[in-house]
């Protein structure tokens, strides 16, 4: 009985916000939408029109998509990875480390649109090949923005330990390199998806961005931008839905992940 | 034990620091001396423009802005054989001047100047640039003009022609007196140093007066047939659009769908009543500059209140865009490039071009000779 009013419950948990944007759809569709924003079907054009342009450039459509994940991904990992290593770091030092991790922080408060243009000037030297120093000035920008979660989450997983865990190491002589490898890790894994949920919606938004200033022209967000300047809001809108639809995705893997790898620890934690 | 601990942190985050910097420090150096080679290899004193921009293509060094700016570039790279990609050019000239972009888009009446001219601000290359011009290459389109909705055309005829009328005047004042313009736009609010407003008021008397075949123009605002003939020809070969009902309403576009020549005869014989509207206001393709002192002169010289308009002139820049905020009626009136309002018809808003003022494209290509 019990099982089932949490199942229900559950079920009425999906089922209001899914009916929230099915209700969104049709007033969009049916244009009630546009009388409650005071807007027409040239500026916000209708679902089954964007739709019609989303299938009718599918092939170049993808190819933008590809070039766009082809940067977010790679930074989403490299910032990550170097945030954890900052977390790490300043863990094991934590007299430096707490206040390095508030710079590291400030770098997440530097707006996008400052940061592009300057990491793309900085990087006119890595190659005399336009595409490949685009895709560096772009992967940097998305690294820097995905570092700074990171870094601060993981430092609380690797510092917020369980009372008295701490002093049982020592009480068993580990040093810090053990207490570092059989606690202070595991103790993060959760903080990292916690990070994750933040840097992997950033990670699109800051690819989408930094291709406004890439010199090398490609990218979903170069498109939202090239086709709002030319008076093409159905092609621009499109473009935009597509934005939404990756970060969506990337988000589902990441929900998907996340499940995966905490279900795991819980049930390791719980035989013990 | 704890004290030189932390003293190996702090000497290891030190070097670290100081490694990375020294990277980035001797990639660059690397990087830009073979650039400069490259260059110099490329750009010999006598080469003709077609050797010029079949180089530079190859390379991938030509640049424009894009964003709706990039279609006379694209027709001259068609001319010559090449494919039309290029790279996007910031709204600096940085990347002409480190080599990353050889031959770079550049309006004569702007960037031109300040790749030639030594003032703040410039790069004060001289006679060491040569450019390519659009005009002389055969693939100029039409750029700066004055349009407003075809719905308001209709509803306030007289406030549309009283509009062209004072506008025109005060072009025609501003091409005559050109520092005297300068003066005027800096004092209005000018985003650039006084020197280079002096420089872009000349150069943009000579684009307002000159055709696309180099001969003298008198009648202001004039909609020559053939231009814009060849304007609308080349919109359609390169405006490329993925919505394909724009597309479709693009390739079958003619002259009479963008533009209404009788408002200008009639402000050209001066025969109109009271204007419907009086309150009515412009807006600016980019930020106050003499690319558009025949406004602010009209507005400081009274041309505006003699035909009985009240005139509020809105600068523009960035991400706005001129033909949305027309079309949505934020503004009655603007300037916008003659291929963008063509572009901004086929996506289904209703613009309609009242005058042209400037009479040739100002766009060249600018190279180091």
């Amino acid at each position: 009985m019990k099982t089932y009013g949490t199942k229900l419950k559950k079920l009425t948990s999906a089922i209001y916000p899914i009916a929230f944007g099915v209700l969104i759809f049709i007033m969009w569709q049916t244009q009630l939408l546009h009388k409650l924003l005071n807007t027409d079907v040239y500026i916000l054009p209708l679902p089954s029109r964007i739709a019609e342009i989303i299938s009718d450039n599918s092939s170049k459509i993808m190819e933008n998509v590809i070039s766009t994940v082809e940067v977010a991904i790679p930074g989403l990992i490299l910032g990550s990875v170097l945030g954890y290593l900052i977390a790490i770091i300043a863990a094991l030092f934590k007299t430096y480390g707490s206040g390095g991790l508030t710079v590291i922080s400030a770098f997440n408060a530097v707006p996008i649109v400052a940061l592009a243009p300057v990491i793309t000037n900085w990087t006119k030297d890595v190659s005399p090949e336009a595409s490949v120093r685009s895709f560096a000035a772009k992967v940097i920008v998305v690294t820097i923005m995905c570092t700074a979660s990171m870094s601060v989450n993981a430092y609380r997983g690797l510092t917020e330990l369980k009372p008295f865990s701490e002093d049982l190491m020592k009480s068993y002589a580990c040093g810090k390199g053990k207490t570092l490898l059989k606690l202070r890790l595991p103790n993060s894994v959760p903080y990292i998806f916690t990070a994750l949920r933040v840097s992997v919606p950033s990670s699109v938004i800051s690819t989408l961005v930094a291709e406004y200033f890439a010199e090398y022209i490609t990218g979903v967000g170069r498109q939202i931008r090239e086709n709002i300047l030319t008076a093409q809001y159905a092609t621009a809108w499109a473009y935009i839905v597509v934005a939404c639809l990756i970060g969506i995705i990337m988000y589902i893997l990441l929900i998907l992940a996340e499940s995966i790898f905490l279900k795991n620890r819980r049930q390791v934690l719980s035989i013990k | 034990m704890k004290k030189t601990k932390k003293a190996i942190a702090a000497i290891l985050a030190l070097t670290m620091v100081m490694a990375g910097l020294t990277a980035c420090n001797s990639s660059d150096k690397k990087e830009s001396s073979s650039s400069a080679s490259s260059a110099s290899g490329s750009s010999s004193a006598n080469m003709t423009n077609e050797e010029r921009i079949v180089a530079a293509a190859k390379e991938g060094k030509v640049g424009n802005w894009g964003l709706g700016n990039e279609y006379e570039i694209q027709a001259l790279l068609t001319k010559y054989g090449q494919s039309t990609d290029y790279l996007s050019q910031s709204f600096d000239m940085d990347g002409f001047d480190d080599d990353s972009i050889t031959l770079a888009s550049a309006m004569t009446y702007n960037e031109l100047g300040l790749v030639v001219n030594d003032y703040e601000g410039g790069y004060g290359y001289g006679d060491k640039v040569g450019t390519i011009d659009m005009n002389d290459e055969g693939v100029a389109m039409l750029e700066d003009n004055i349009f407003c909705t075809k719905e308001f055309a209709e509803k306030n005829p007289n406030t549309v022609k009283a509009f062209i009328s004072a506008s025109l005047k005060g072009w025609q004042y501003a091409c005559e007196h050109t520092d005297e313009a300068a003066q005027i736009v800096f004092e209005a609010g000018s985003s650039v140093s006084s020197d280079h407003q002096a420089y872009m008021a000349a150069e943009v008397a000579k684009v307002v007066t000159t055709d696309t075949k180099g001969g003298a123009v008198s009648d202001y605002g004039n909609m020559d047939e053939e231009a814009m003939q060849q304007t609308l020809d080349l919109a359609k070969q390169y405006i490329k659009l993925d919505d394909s009902s724009a597309a479709d309403k693009l390739s079958s576009m003619t002259l009479d769908d963008v533009r209404d020549t009788s408002y200008w005869e009639a402000a050209k014989n001066g025969d109109f009543g009271t204007p419907e509207k009086t309150d009515v206001s412009i807006q600016l393709k980019w930020l106050p500059q003499c690319q558009f002192m025949g406004y602010y002169v009209a507005a400081a010289k009274g041309y505006y209140d003699e035909v009985g308009l009240n005139v509020n002139i809105v600068p523009g820049g960035g991400d706005i865009g001129e033909t949305t905020a027309v079309n949505n009626g934020t503004v009655d009136f603007g300037v916008t490039w003659v291929s963008n309002l063509i572009s901004a018809d086929a996506g289904g808003m209703d613009l309609l071009e009242i005058a042209q003022v400037y009479q040739r494209s100002a766009i060249v290509l600018v190279y180091k000779k």
